[in-house]
C-alpha cells in the first residue's frame, strides 16, 4: 500500500478547524508524557493548566488580560503573514509604543483631560508602525531581509527602553531607580471586571480583530495581500506591488504592536519600566499560526495562548512544574499544528501498485 | 528574555522557574511565600534570600511551611504570581526584586490581612515593609583591601545598573581604596543587566586588559567575572555571596549580605500581629553585611587595619562617607567632620572622585 | 596599551568562535536550500547538554560530543517538519527554536548558574612565547581552532568539491537536482542535522569554554546573530567568518570603550551591535546582483517530488 500526497484544489474548512484542534489534543499527549518524566501528574498539570485559570473570576480577568496584547499583535502580524511579510520584531514595535505613550503620559502628568488617553494610543500605534517602517524601509529601497532587521531592532529598542527608563523618563521621586513615575489616572485604561486587572483596552484588541476580518474578507487591500502570499505569481500578473505589501504588511503589525504597548503601561503597569513584555510579540507570532492566520481562528488561538500562559504561573504555585513547561507547550503547539496543517491543504491518496 | 535578545533576557520567551513545596500541609502551620526574580542558584542575590528563608525555617521548625517561587522576571505577570500565593493562603510573602514594587503595593492593599517584606525599593504601608542592606559598609572595606594589593594602581568594576544602592556601593569601595592607596583610579564598564554572564565576562577581561589588577563584580548573579580574575590571576571582590570556591587563590573578599535575622525578626512579627511595615536599612551592626574571605596574602598589619575599620563601622564609630567627599566635577559633597545622612544615601546619583569613568545618563 | 591590542584580537578570536561554528553550519544549510531559524534554541540546547554531560562525566569530549548529538536531535524535528510536513520554514524554524529553549532549560536545571573549569589552552610551546603574535593566536583552546578548520572545512566542501556542488545544485533548483537522480529530501535531512550538530558545538563553547558555566538565557541572541552573518557574508564561508569576527570586534570594543571611560550612554553602546549589523546588511544587500549571484533561489521553499 502506498500513499502519495496530493494537493488540495480548495482549501476544506473541515481541515482548517480540525488541524488546530489535532495540534492541541497532540500536545497535550506530548505534555502529559512530560509531565509524567518530571514526576508530576499528567491530570493535575492539565488541571492547573487549563481548569484553574477559568474557575476564578481573577483568573478569568487574567486570561483575557494576557488575551488583550497576544490577540492585538497577531492581527497585526497574520495580514503580514499572509503576504510573507516575516515582522519577527513585535516586541521591539510594542516597547517603541510603550515608550512613546509613556513619554506623553508623563509630559501630561497632571493633566485630567479625557483626551489623554486616546491621544497616547494614537501616539503608541504610530511609533509601533514608525519603528516596523525603518525595516519597511530598509527592505523596500535596500533589500535588506526584515527577519533580521525587524529581530534586530527589537534588541534595539530594548536598549533604548533602558535609556529612557535610567534618563529622561526616569521617576525624579524614585531614588533614581530605573522606573518611570506613576501615571496619573487619566493615563490609564478603566478596569473591565471589578477585582480583577482586565481593563478596556480589551476592547482595541477585539476592534482590532473585527478590522481585521472586515480588511481580509472584504476590501481589496486584505485581498491583494492575500493573493501576494498565496500565489506570488498571480499577485505579479494582478499588478500588486510586492513594496506595498512589504509596507502594509509592516506597518499594520507595528501599529498593532505599537497599540498593544499601550495597553500594557496605561494598564497593569501603570508607569514605564524595564521590563514591559514577557515576550509578547514571540508568542504572538504563534498564536497568528495556531489561527491559521485567519481573524477568527486568531481570536480562539489568542484566548488558548493566554490560558497556557497563565496557566502556566497556576501550574507553577500549584504543582511545582517548572516555568518552562509553558514554554515547551508553545513550542509543541506549533509544531504540532505545522505538522497538522500538512493536511489542510494536501490529503494522502492511495495509489495502487501494479506488479 | 534574560534580558537578551535578551534577546533576550531577551531571549524572552524563556521564562523558567521551579517550585518546592514545603512539609506537609497543616492546619497551624503559618505559610510564607517567597517570590525569587532569578533561580536560587548555588550563589548570588536569590541564593542569600533562599539562605534566609532556611535560617526562617531552622528557626521555627515545623510552625512555618515555605512556598517558593523563582525566576519571576519583574513585569506584569508578577502580580498574577502574587495574588496566587494569597489565593493559597499565605501568612506573609516575601518579595526578592526591586521591580516587584508597585505590584506588591497593589496586592498589599488588596490583601490587608497577608504582611510583606520586599527586597530594595523605597514604598511602605502598614503591612508591607522594605528591606535593604547596607552594602557600603562591606564595600568600604573591600576598597581598603583592594588599595593595598593593587599594584597598577587601576581598580576595574563590573557593574549592573546605576542605581543608587550600586553607586553607593562604588563610591565607598573608591573611598576606602583611596584611604590605603591615595593613587588609585577607577574604571567601570555598566552592562546594565543583573545577568548576563558572557558579557561579565568579556568585560573583566577587557578591564583586565586595560591594567586593572583588581576586580569588583557588583552584582552579577553569577560566579562568571570571580572565575575569570582566577583564570587571569587578578584580584577579585565580589558582592552577595562568598565565592570564594570559585577563586581560592585569588579571592580578595567577597561582601557577603545575611537576611535570616531580619527575616525571623518580621515572621515572629507577623506571627505575633506586631508586624510594622518599616523600612530596615542593615548593616553591619545588624549582622546584615559583612565581609568575608578576607585574603591571607594582606599582611598581619594590613589586615589589622581591616578588622579596626570593620570593628569601628560596626561600633557605629566610623561611617564610609565621611567628610570630605569630593564628587568627580570637584564639587564637595560632604563637608570635613560630617557624613552623608541615610536619605542622601538612599538616591545617591553622583560619583566620587578618582573614578575615571561617568555615570551612564 | 599593546596589552590591550592584544586583549582584544585574542578575545574577538573568542568571541566569534560560537557563532562561527553555528554560522558554517547554518551556511551549509541555507545552501541546501533551507532557512532554519532555530538556531538560537538550537544553541541553547547545545550549551545545556554541553555543560551538563561534561560537568557529570567530566570529559570536554563527551560534553561537546552530546551537544552536537543533541542539537541535531532537536534539528531533526525541525527536519521532519520542513521536508515531510512541507511546513513553512519560517514558522518550523521559531517553533523548534522556542522548544529549544524551553527544552534547555530542563536540561540545565540542576546546573544553573554552576561554573566549570575552562577548557585548557593548547600547549604550544615557544609559538604561544612569540611577542604579540603568540598572545593573538597562540594561546586558545583547542576547539577554537576546530571552528577555523570548520571555516576552510566548510568553504572547500562547497566550492571545491563535488557534494558541495550537489549541496547548492539541491538549493539551486531542487526539481532540477531531484531530475538528474539526486536524493534531495535526503541531502537537505543530512545538511539540517550538520546545521543543528554545529550549532550545538557553538553553544557548547559557550558553557565550556567562553563564559564557562550554565545560566538560562546565556545564548542571549547569539542564534540571530548567526542568521544575519549568513545573509550579509552572501553565503560565502570566508566573508561568513570575516563577519563573525567583526561582531566579535565590536562587542568587545564596546566594553573597552566603557573602560576607557568615553561619555556615550551605555546603552547605545550595547545596542551598537545590532546597529552595525543593521547597517551592514543594507550595504550588503543592497546590491541586488551579488545577492542573485549568491543566494540559494529555492532557500526557504517547500519542495515535494511529484510523482
Amino acid at each position: 500500500m502506498a500513499y502519495r500526497l496530493v494537493t488540495r484544489t480548495e482549501t476544506s474548512l473541515r481541515a482548517q478547524l480540525l488541524v488546530p484542534l489535532a495540534a492541541i489534543v497532540l500536545t497535550l499527549l506530548a505534555g502529559s508524557v512530560l509531565f509524567s518524566l518530571l514526576g508530576k501528574n499528567p491530570l493535575a498539570a492539565f488541571h492547573a493548566f487549563f481548569i484553574e485559570p477559568l474557575s476564578t473570576r481573577y483568573g478569568i480577568g487574567e486570561v483575557l488580560l494576557k488575551m488583550g496584547p497576544l490577540l492585538l499583535i497577531a492581527q497585526g502580524l497574520a495580514i503580514g503573514f499572509r503576504a510573507r511579510v516575516w515582522n519577527i520584531g513585535a516586541e521591539g514595535q510594542l516597547l517603541a509604543g510603550a515608550m512613546a505613550a509613556s513619554a506623553l503620559a508623563l509630559h501630561f502628568d497632571t493633566s485630567e483631560s479625557a483626551w489623554l488617553l486616546p491621544a497616547m494610543v494614537c501616539v503608541g500605534t504610530l511609533a509601533g508602525a514608525a519603528w516596523a517602517g525603518i525595516a519597511a524601509w530598509l527592505r523596500t529601497a535596500f533589500n535588506a531581509n526584515e527577519i533580521l532587521v525587524t529581530f534586530m531592532l527589537s534588541s534595539i529598542a530594548l536598549q533604548l527602553l533602558y535609556y529612557l527608563v535610567s534618563g529622561p523618563l526616569r521617576d525624579p521621586m524614585g531614588l533614581n531607580f530605573p522606573q518611570s513615575a506613576l501615571f496619573s489616572d487619566a493615563a490609564m485604561f478603566a478596569p473591565l471586571l471589578d477585582n480583577t486587572r482586565v481593563n478596556n483596552s480589551l476592547f482595541l484588541a477585539l476592534a482590532a480583530s473585527l478590522l481585521a476580518w472586515i480588511f481580509v474578507q472584504r476590501s481589496l487591500s486584505g485581498y491583494k495581500l492575500l493573493i501576494g502570499g498565496l500565489a506570488p505569481q498571480a499577485a505579479r500578473y494582478a499588478g500588486f506591488s510586492e513594496k506595498k505589501a512589504v509596507w502594509l504588511g509592516l506597518l499594520i503589525g507595528g501599529a498593532a504592536a505599537g497599540m498593544a504597548g499601550v495597553g500594557e503601561v496605561a494598564g497593569p503597569l501603570g508607569l514605564l519600566q524595564r521590563s514591559i513584555s514577557p515576550g509578547y510579540g514571540f508568542a504572538a507570532i504563534i498564536v497568528a499560526f495556531l489561527g491559521g492566520l485567519h481573524p477568527i481562528g486568531i481570536v480562539f488561538a489568542a484566548f488558548f495562548m493566554a490560558l497556557i500562559y497563565v496557566g502556566g504561573d497556576m501550574s507553577l504555585v500549584s504543582v511545582g512544574l517548572p516555568n518552562s513547561s509553558a514554554t515547551i507547550f508553545q513550542g509543541l503547539l506549533l509544531v504540532f499544528y505545522l505538522a497538522c496543517f500538512l493536511f489542510a491543504n494536501h490529503r494522502l491518496q492511495k495509489v495502487e501498485i501494479r506488479h | 528574555m534574560k534580558n537578551r535578545i535578551r534577546v533576550f533576557r531577551t531571549a524572552a520567551l524563556t521564562l523558567a522557574a521551579t517550585l518546592t513545596l514545603g512539609t506537609a500541609q497543616a492546619q497551624e502551620t503559618f505559610r510564607i511565600g517567597y517570590i525569587y526574580p532569578s533561580p536560587a542558584a548555588d550563589v548570588g542575590w536569590a541564593h542569600e534570600l533562599d539562605e534566609g528563608r532556611r535560617a526562617v525555617e531552622e528557626h521555627f521548625g515545623d510552625q512555618v511551611e515555605s512556598v517558593i517561587v523563582e525566576n519571576i522576571p519583574d513585569g506584569p505577570d508578577a502580580a498574577r504570581i502574587m495574588n496566587q500565593l494569597a489565593a493559597q493562603g499565605v501568612d506573609m510573602m516575601m518579595l526578592g526584586s526591586f521591580g516587584y514594587m508597585n505590584d506588591g503595593l497593589k496586592t498589599a492593599k488588596r490583601y490587608p490581612d497577608i504582611d510583606f517584606i520586599h527586597a530594595s525599593g523605597y514604598k511602605t504601608l502598614d503591612n508591607l515593609g522594605n528591606f535593604l542592606t547596607r552594602n557600603h559598609e562591606s564595600s568600604y572595606v573591600a576598597g581598603m583591601a583592594a588599595g593595598y594589593v593593587s599594584k597598577s594602581n587601576v581598580i576595574g568594576m563590573v557593574a549592573s545598573y546605576a542605581i543608587p544602592e550600586v553607586i553607593g556601593i562604588i563610591n565607598a569601595f573608591t573611598l576606602g581604596a583611596q584611604e590605603t592607596n591615595p593613587d588609585i583610579s577607577i574604571k567601570i564598564v555598566w552592562l546594565n543587566s543583573w545577568f548576563d554572564p558572557s558579557k561579565a565576562q568579556e568585560s573583566a577581561r577587557s578591564l583586565i586588559a586595560q591594567q586593572s589588577d583588581v576586580i569588583f563584580s557588583i552584582y552579577q548573579d553569577t560566579p562568571s567575572v570571580v572565575t575569570v580574575a582566577e583564570e587571569e590571576g587578578v584580584y577579585v571582590v565580589n558582592t552577595s555571596s562568598d565565592m570564594k570556591p570559585y577563586a581560592p587563590t585569588y579571592l580578595l573578599a567577597s561582601m557577603k549580605v545575611s537576611w535570616g535575622d531580619y527575616f525571623i525578626e518580621q515572621v515572629q512579627a507577623s506571627m505575633d500581629d506586631s508586624f510594622k511595615g518599616e523600612s530596615f536599612w542593615g548593616g553591619m551592626a545588624d549582622n546584615a553585611v559583612s565581609v568575608e574571605s578576607i585574603s591571607d596574602d594582606l599582611s598581619t598589619e594590613q589586615r589589622a587595619t581591616l578588622d579596626a575599620r570593620i570593628a569601628a563601622i560596626t561600633a557605629g564609630e566610623f561611617h564610609p562617607f565621611s567628610g570630605p567627599v569630593i564628587d568627580q566635577s570637584g564639587q564637595e559633597i560632604v563637608a570635613e567632620g560630617d557624613t552623608l545622612s541615610d536619605a542622601d544615601l538612599l538616591g545617591i546619583s553622583w560619583l566620587v572622585q578618582g573614578i575615571e569613568t561617568r555615570l551612564p545618563q | 596599551m599593546l596589552d590591550s591590542i592584544v586583549f582584544l584580537l585574542a578575545g574577538t578570536l573568542a568571541a566569534a568562535t560560537p557563532l562561527l561554528f553555528a554560522a558554517m553550519g547554518e551556511a551549509v544549510v541555507e545552501k541546501a536550500g533551507v532557512l532554519n531559524l532555530s538556531i538560537e534554541g538550537m544553541m541553547a540546547v547545545g550549551a545545556a547538554t554541553g555543560f551538563a554531560v561534561a560537568t557529570i562525566s567530566g570529559s570536554y569530549v563527551s560534553g561537546f560530543a552530546m551537544a552536537a548529538i543533541g542539537s541535531a536531535i532537536l534539528s531533526s524535528i525541525f527536519a521532519v517538519l520542513v521536508l515531510f510536513f512541507l511546513a513553512n520554514q519560517v514558522a518550523a524554524g521559531l517553533a523548534v527554536g522556542i522548544l529549544g529553549l524551553g527544552f534547555s532549560v530542563l536540561i540545565g536545571k540542576n546546573h544553573e548558574g554552576q561554573t566549570i573549569k575552562s577548557l585548557p589552552d593548547l600547549e604550544l610551546g615557544w609559538l604561544s612565547e612569540l611577542p604579540f603574535v603568540g598572545g593573538v593566536l597562540f594561546s586558545h583552546d583547542l576547539m577554537l581552532y576546530v571552528a577555523i578548520g570548520m571555516i576552510i572545512l566548510v568553504w572547500w566542501v562547497l566550492s571545491h568539491s563535488r557534494l558541495g556542488l550537489i549541496i547548492r545544485a539541491v538549493g539551486e533548483s531542487p526539481d532540477a537536482a531531484s531530475a538528474i537522480g539526486y536524493p534531495v529530501v535526503l541531502i537537505r535531512f543530512l545538511a539540517i542535522l550538520f546545521g543543528g550538530a554545529m550549532a550545538g558545538l557553538g553553544g557548547a563553547y559557550l558553557t565550556l569554554s567562553y563564559t564557562p558555566l550554565w545560566a538560562e538565557g546565556l545564548v542571549a541572541g547569539r542564534g540571530w546573530i548567526v542568521v544575519a552573518l549568513v545573509v550579509f557574508g552572501m553565503w560565502r564561508p570566508l566573508r561568513i567568518a570575516l563577519g563573525a569576527y567583526l561582531f566579535g570586534a565590536v562587542s568587545l570594543l564596546e566594553l573597552f570603550i566603557q573602560g576607557q571611560g568615553f561619555s556615550i550612554p551605555s546603552q547605545l553602546l550595547s545596542a551598537m551591535p545590532y546597529i552595525i549589523t543593521i547597517v551592514i546588511l543594507v550595504i550588503m544587500s543592497r546590491n541586488p546582483r551579488l545577492i542573485r549571484l549568491n543566494h540559494p533561489a529555492s532557500l526557504g521553499q517547500s519542495w515535494h517530488r511529484n510523482a
